[in-house]
């Protein structure tokens, strides 16, 4: 599998860390923490995912990704999202 | 060794992460080093530094004539613009050259090393024989430079001796 | 000898002598074994799977079943070699299989009289009473009797080499379709890639006898091989399957550097692995031809009639004297023209369709019989010696004939087309499956798209390039297919001969006969994937390359559906056996990962130390001296040698991280328990993380050398993941804070220098620094100038005894170490490795990984004080959760066996007394052990429930595994010094 990384262009998946569904957001105040940090949808489909381009240039991208076809659609950096 | 393939050891450099601070932009590192920052995956070189490009915002600055303040000196000219990290020690650097030096990084290199894809002033930060490394070509020769950490020399070296046999066949 | 006296692509100047089972035999270059077997009247070629039935070349491609042989001696032994492929060469050794005593007289072959017990899922019926008798009895007897080619058992001694590839095209497979596109797409200037399992690219071409452009077919393709060599644009891999396609458009190929080398010379590998990524893709595999499945079909002299063709005509042999032609095609009378044509003597040709086919009367007139809407029936002989044909009218007549060619129709090869779940779909054009949709951006040409004749191939071949070249915004001139000979490919497949009174197979590796087929379709077995699994058709070696289809349609049959709704597999990589060392290239035995060695390593050898993975990190364990009989003895010594003078230990392996800027004291707050907002500059502190569900990820110690400027060590094993929580934490979660973090493990070679005699050591090494209490008390941080360069200390202790740790940068650390021992000769200094900086941290109750172990909490290792009320960090609110703060959660505390000379062994389960042993009693578990050289006898840490509680108690370690329960006795986890007097001095 070849994950585009929006700095280092299109890479092998080895060089990748995987780290899940990108939408949950980390709560602020005291609520909402089971939640994010146990609760996924395991989607059939399009779905955004968090990846650590570890051996490449170290950020973390926020991938496009079909479950079900293994078809990525794009990438941005995931910092890009969170801001 | 095959024909046409130049491995050496760079021997004595200066290495550093810049890193740009939050509020920095690239203009102001160029402005501080008087060398060009690149914001995509090349190298640019000026005044005996060599800035290479890692990660957004992130670049190796290398120095083949480092004094013993220079990452110090470094970090001074950089105040306020970027962060600096020492990394002359944790690194070595190979050199590999010649008309098999493309065909050699290849069969280590799951990337694409031909031009136009990569030439002359092109950067890779990526994986060789499960070690990791940053390749930059220096030339048409082409002449490959290839950094990756210390401790991984000594394997990143078996991998070089077999692979340069195999080039052979 | 079968070889004819003239044609064929061999050399006849070239002759080489092989062996097959000892026998010393003559072929050329340019033969494969197959070829020059059957030149030399060899059609004993193995012993079928299950009933040791006698078994020849059946095929002349990838696809055979039957011809497997070991090739190579020893070591370099490979089972299951398909005969078919193997080019010839000067000293070629190969010997038949799952034969025994011999080939000619295989005593297994008694199991054909059985063969009512092997019927299609024999193992599961037959074999199922007792159990017992299974493991012991019935799988080794099954395995014995039933197989194929025996592995060496020995390591492989050749070596594997690895490539990478981009290019605009792919095409795969060099036959007509395969050159044409190659040569449109290369002329228009795409980056093309053209591989081909074969050493010749060509395909059909090589093995028929067509004209194209007025040339003869095997001429147009060596010149069209010739051009693609010339461009600098197109790579040929030839000797190379593509065998799998994944995501991405990334295509697995292996190519065959050296196997068809008598000797390959040193260094040169034997396959090499290539990766492949392709934007676009031409699947111009071909098609391979069906079998026919009717009595006796397995007998040696039985051939695919495209096999008897391509003997003919590519390697000059025939595979008989007196051949019979059974067809259901009309490719099948172009193999009766090219005996014909070779002057071998046709006696029959039997054409299950009733139409009188164009070539009939040019058959007939050379002396062969014409039987049309007949069928073989049998064949009989040991190797074939003559068929059983049943008439139109239902008479039987017996023909002598010693070689069958059967014409079945053809199956596109579209294997790699369904690896990413393509399912192919039946076509009625051509009676076989097709690939409706494929891989992203791949697309099939020629026969493997069912365009049959090759004028259909070549035009298909043509047309898809030019759209490949357009979509690449190129022009190709000329976009049109040569000309070429007239090739008809009609069929009206039959899919099986039901009147016949000896065995019909279906899959000829596994033995699987129609029979089986129908007996599991009543068995209930009704579905393909049912099916496969049950009978095991097309699992073996040959993934059912001949068999899958005649199967799917015998089962359809005996279901009452079309074959379209029966429907057909799909099929996983490889596309043909790969052997596992091409997948592992230059990564085996001492190469299998790479090694990180740190700065002290070549000194560490040459003060004999012995090392252990910790990780990639070779790390030096002990440092055993002359004399020492024990690595016990070595660590005792080295402990109460740093406890009572002073010891050196390479600690350069623990993560480093700058966290630089100006949140990097926000950042760092909200990563750990603790605060370092208020950590004073010159100052390291010791730091814990949580993972978000609250759990302690990590520990380590924090120095701040400025304001904006933080230094944090992590775990040896954990350096990689928290850089990635760090990164992740910086870049996603809080983006908006200044922060930046590099990792500086390589950078810094660190020593702990640890005992009583540590500062005395240090201060004559470096004599400009103030190591004084006074001046560099407990957690105090310094920079200095080593020979020149940056260098640091820092007054931290695992050991618990006064210590430091120096770090100088790693290109200068065996400097280091070799500067320490100088000075350390009066001083006895001695070098520690990891099992005595273990015993240390144990004697000192420090956690390290066996209790940072991903279940523990901050509380259940004691250090629940730590976790700041003053801000938000990561894993304070899953913290809170009642079942990680419960009272009676298992807590750390320190054991020692009330038998002092008794061991205690790590993992043990912590018991009451009297308590039965059973999981309900089990009240926790032992996570380290040491011999305490300090105390002279066992200590351990552990994990009790509410273990801080009980110090003083007597319990139970219960070892199910290493034999007998110890008593032992709970105490504080901190041994040595409890009160920290010594790291303070």
């Amino acid at each position: 599998m070849r994950i585009p990384c929006p700095y280092c262009g299109e890479r092998d998946v080895q060089e990748f860390v995987y780290r899940g569904d990108a939408s949950p957001v980390r709560p602020l105040g005291e609520d909402g923490f089971y939640e994010y940090v146990y609760l996924r949808r395991n989607s059939a489909g399009v779905m955004r995912e968090h990846w650590y381009h570890a051996q490449g240039c170290r950020n973390w991208i926020e991938v496009q990704r079909n479950t079900q076809t293994h078809e990525i659609l794009g990438s941005v950096f995931a910092r890009r999202v969170a801001l | 060794m095959a024909k046409g393939l130049e491995i050496s050891e760079c021997q004595r450099f200066g290495l550093a992460t810049v890193m740009l601070r939050k509020n920095a932009n690239h203009a102001a590192v160029g402005a501080a080093l008087q060398v060009a920052a690149p914001a995509d995956p090349t190298w640019v070189a000026s005044n005996e530094l060599t800035m290479i490009g890692t990660g957004p915002g992130m670049w190796l600055a290398l120095t083949e004539t480092p004094s013993q303040h220079w990452s110090a000196t470094l970090a001074e000219r950089l105040a306020g613009v970027a962060s600096v990290s020492d990394q002359s020690g944790g690194y070595v650097i190979f050199r590999i050259a010649g008309s098999s030096a493309r065909t050699l990084l290849q069969r280590g290199a799951f990337i694409d090393l031909t031009p136009p894809a990569f030439g002359a002033g092109s950067v890779a930060t990526t994986v060789i024989a499960h070690i990791g490394v940053i390749i930059w070509q220096i030339d048409d020769v082409p002449t490959f430079h290839v950094a990756l950490f210390r401790s991984f020399a000594g394997s990143f070296r078996e991998w070089l001796d077999t692979a340069s046999v195999n080039l052979t066949f | 000898m079968s070889r004819l006296p003239t044609g064929g692509l061999i050399d006849r100047a070239k002759p080489l002598n092989f062996t097959f089972d000892g026998n010393v035999y003559r072929g050329f270059d340019g033969d494969t074994l197959a070829s020059a077997l059957i030149a030399n009247d060899v059609k004993l070629i193995g012993r079928s799977f299950k009933y040791h039935r006698p078994r020849g070349v059946m095929t002349a491609g990838s696809e055979e079943p039957n011809a497997l042989v070991t090739l190579g001696v020893g070591a370099r032994a490979e089972p299951n070699t398909r005969a078919t492929t193997v080019s010839l060469f000067e000293g070629l050794e190969a010997v038949s299989q799952n034969r025994w005593p011999s080939l000619a007289l295989d005593v297994l072959a008694i199991n054909q009289l059985a063969s009512p017990i092997f019927v299609a899922g024999f193992y599961y019926k037959t074999f199922m009473w007792p159990a017992k008798f299974w493991e012991k009895l019935y799988e080794p007897l099954i395995r014995r009797a039933a197989g194929l080619g025996r592995a060496s058992m020995l390591p492989d001694p050749d070596h594997y080499d690895r490539n990478h590839a981009f290019c605009e095209l792919l095409i795969i497979g060099g036959g007509p379709a395969g050159l044409i596109a190659a040569l449109l797409a290369g002329r228009a200037g795409l980056r093309v890639i053209i591989a081909d399992e074969d050493r010749l690219l060509g395909g059909r071409l090589l093995s028929e006898r067509h004209e194209i452009d007025g040339r003869p077919a095997a001429e147009w393709a060596r010149m069209a091989a010739a051009e693609l060599a010339s461009m600098p644009n197109v790579t040929v891999l030839t000797r190379t399957t593509v065998f799998g396609v994944y995501d991405g458009r990334e295509y697995g190929a292996v190519e065959r550097v050296a196997d068809h080398l008598p000797r390959a010379t040193a260094g040169q590998p034997r396959q090499r692995l290539w990766k492949i990524v392709a934007k676009r893709a031409l699947l111009a595999s071909g098609a391979i031809e069906r079998p026919l499945v009717f009595g006796g079909n397995d007998r040696p002299g039985v051939m695919t009639a495209s096999a008897v063709s391509t003997y003919l005509n590519r390697f000059g042999v025939v595979a008989g004297r007196r051949a019979a032609v059974f067809t259901t095609s009309d490719s099948g009378w172009a193999t009766a023209e090219d005996l014909i044509a070779a002057g071998v003597e046709v006696a029959a040709v039997v054409d299950s369709r009733t139409s009188r086919h164009a070539a009939a009367g040019r058959v007939q007139v050379a002396g062969a019989e014409v039987f049309l809407g007949a069928a073989i029936d049998d064949v009989r002989g040991r190797t074939a010696r003559s068929v059983d044909v049943r008439m139109a009218n239902g008479q039987s007549r017996r023909i002598a004939a010693d070689l069958v060619a059967m014409a079945g129709g053809w199956n596109p090869s579209i294997g790699i087309g369904s690896n990413l779940g393509s399912r192919p779909v039946w076509s009625d054009t051509i009676h076989s499956f097709v690939l409706d949709s494929a891989p992203a951006g791949m697309t099939a040409i020629g026969a493997a798209a069912g365009r049959l004749s090759l004028s259909e191939a070549l035009s298909s071949g043509a047309t898809a390039a030019a759209n490949v070249v357009a979509d690449f915004g190129r022009s190709a001139s000329p976009t049109a297919a040569p000309q070429c000979s007239d090739d008809p490919a009609a069929v009206t497949p039959l899919w099986h001969v039901a009147t016949r009174k000896t065995k019909a197979f279906v899959d000829f590796q596994h033995d699987v006969t129609d029979d089986d087929i129908t007996l599991a379709a009543r068995e209930g077995f009704v579905s393909i994937e049912h099916l496969k699994r049950y009978t095991t058709l097309g699992m073996a070696t040959d993934q059912g390359k001949t068999s899958q289809l005649n199967g799917h349609a015998l089962l359809a049959e005996a279901t009452g559906k079309t074959i379209a709704e029966a429907g057909t597999i799909l099929s996983r990589p490889p596309y043909l056996p790969v052997a596992i060392g091409v997948f592992a290239g230059h990564h085996r035995e001492a190469h299998f990962r790479p090694v990180r060695r740190t700065a002290s390593h070549d000194w560490a050898v040459t003060q004999g130390a012995s090392f252990v993975d910790a990780g990639q990190w070779k790390r030096a364990q002990w440092f055993a001296r002359p004399g020492e009989q024990s690595w016990l003895e070595t660590v005792n010594r080295e402990v109460t040698t740093t406890r009572n003078g002073v010891g050196i230990c390479d600690v350069s392996t623990l993560g480093k991280i700058d966290v630089h800027g100006a949140d990097a004291a926000v950042l760092l707050d909200r990563l750990y328990v603790n605060m370092f907002s208020t950590l004073p500059i010159g100052k390291a502190r010791y730091g814990l993380m949580l993972r978000e569900d609250g759990l302690v990820m990590d520990d380590g110690t924090t120095t701040r050398f400025e304001e904006h400027r933080f230094f944090v060590t992590t775990t040896t094993a954990n350096a990689g993941k928290i850089m990635q929580h760090i990164d992740y934490a910086r870049q996603v979660l809080w983006p908006d804070l200044d922060v930046q973090a590099t990792s500086v493990t390589e950078q810094w070679a660190t020593y702990a220098v640890a005992g009583p005699l540590s500062r005395t050591l240090l201060q004559k090494m470096l004599p400009d620094l103030d190591l004084s209490n006074e001046g560099f008390p407990f957690m105090a941080v310094a920079e200095f100038r080593w020979n020149g360069m940056p260098a640091r200390i820092f007054r931290l202790s695992f050991s618990g005894e006064l210590a430091f740790e120096v770090s100088v940068p790693a290109n200068l650390g065996d400097a280091f170490i070799r500067a320490a021992f100088d000075v350390g000769h009066d001083f006895d200094l001695v070098p520690y490795g990891t099992e005595a900086l273990g015993v240390m941290r144990i004697e000192k109750g420090h956690p390290a990984g066996n209790e940072l172990n991903g279940q523990t909490t901050a509380g259940d290792l004691g250090m629940a004080r730590m976790l700041s009320k003053k801000k938000d960090f990561i894993g304070r609110v899953m913290a809170q959760r009642a079942g990680l703060v419960a009272a009676d959660r298992p807590s750390l505390i320190g054991i020692k066996p009330i038998d002092r000379d008794a061991r205690l062994r790590a993992g043990g389960h912590l018991l009451a007394c009297d308590a039965a042993s059973v999981a309900a009693n089990d009240e926790g578990y032992v996570t380290s052990v040491a011999f305490s050289p300090t105390l002279g006898h066992s200590i351990g840490l552990a994990l009790l429930k509410r273990g801080a509680a009980r110090h003083g108690e007597r319990i139970r370690v219960h070892d199910p595994v290493r034999g007998a329960d110890i008593d032992i006795e709970v105490c504080d986890p901190v041994f040595v010094d409890p009160e920290g007097v010594r790291v303070r001095g």
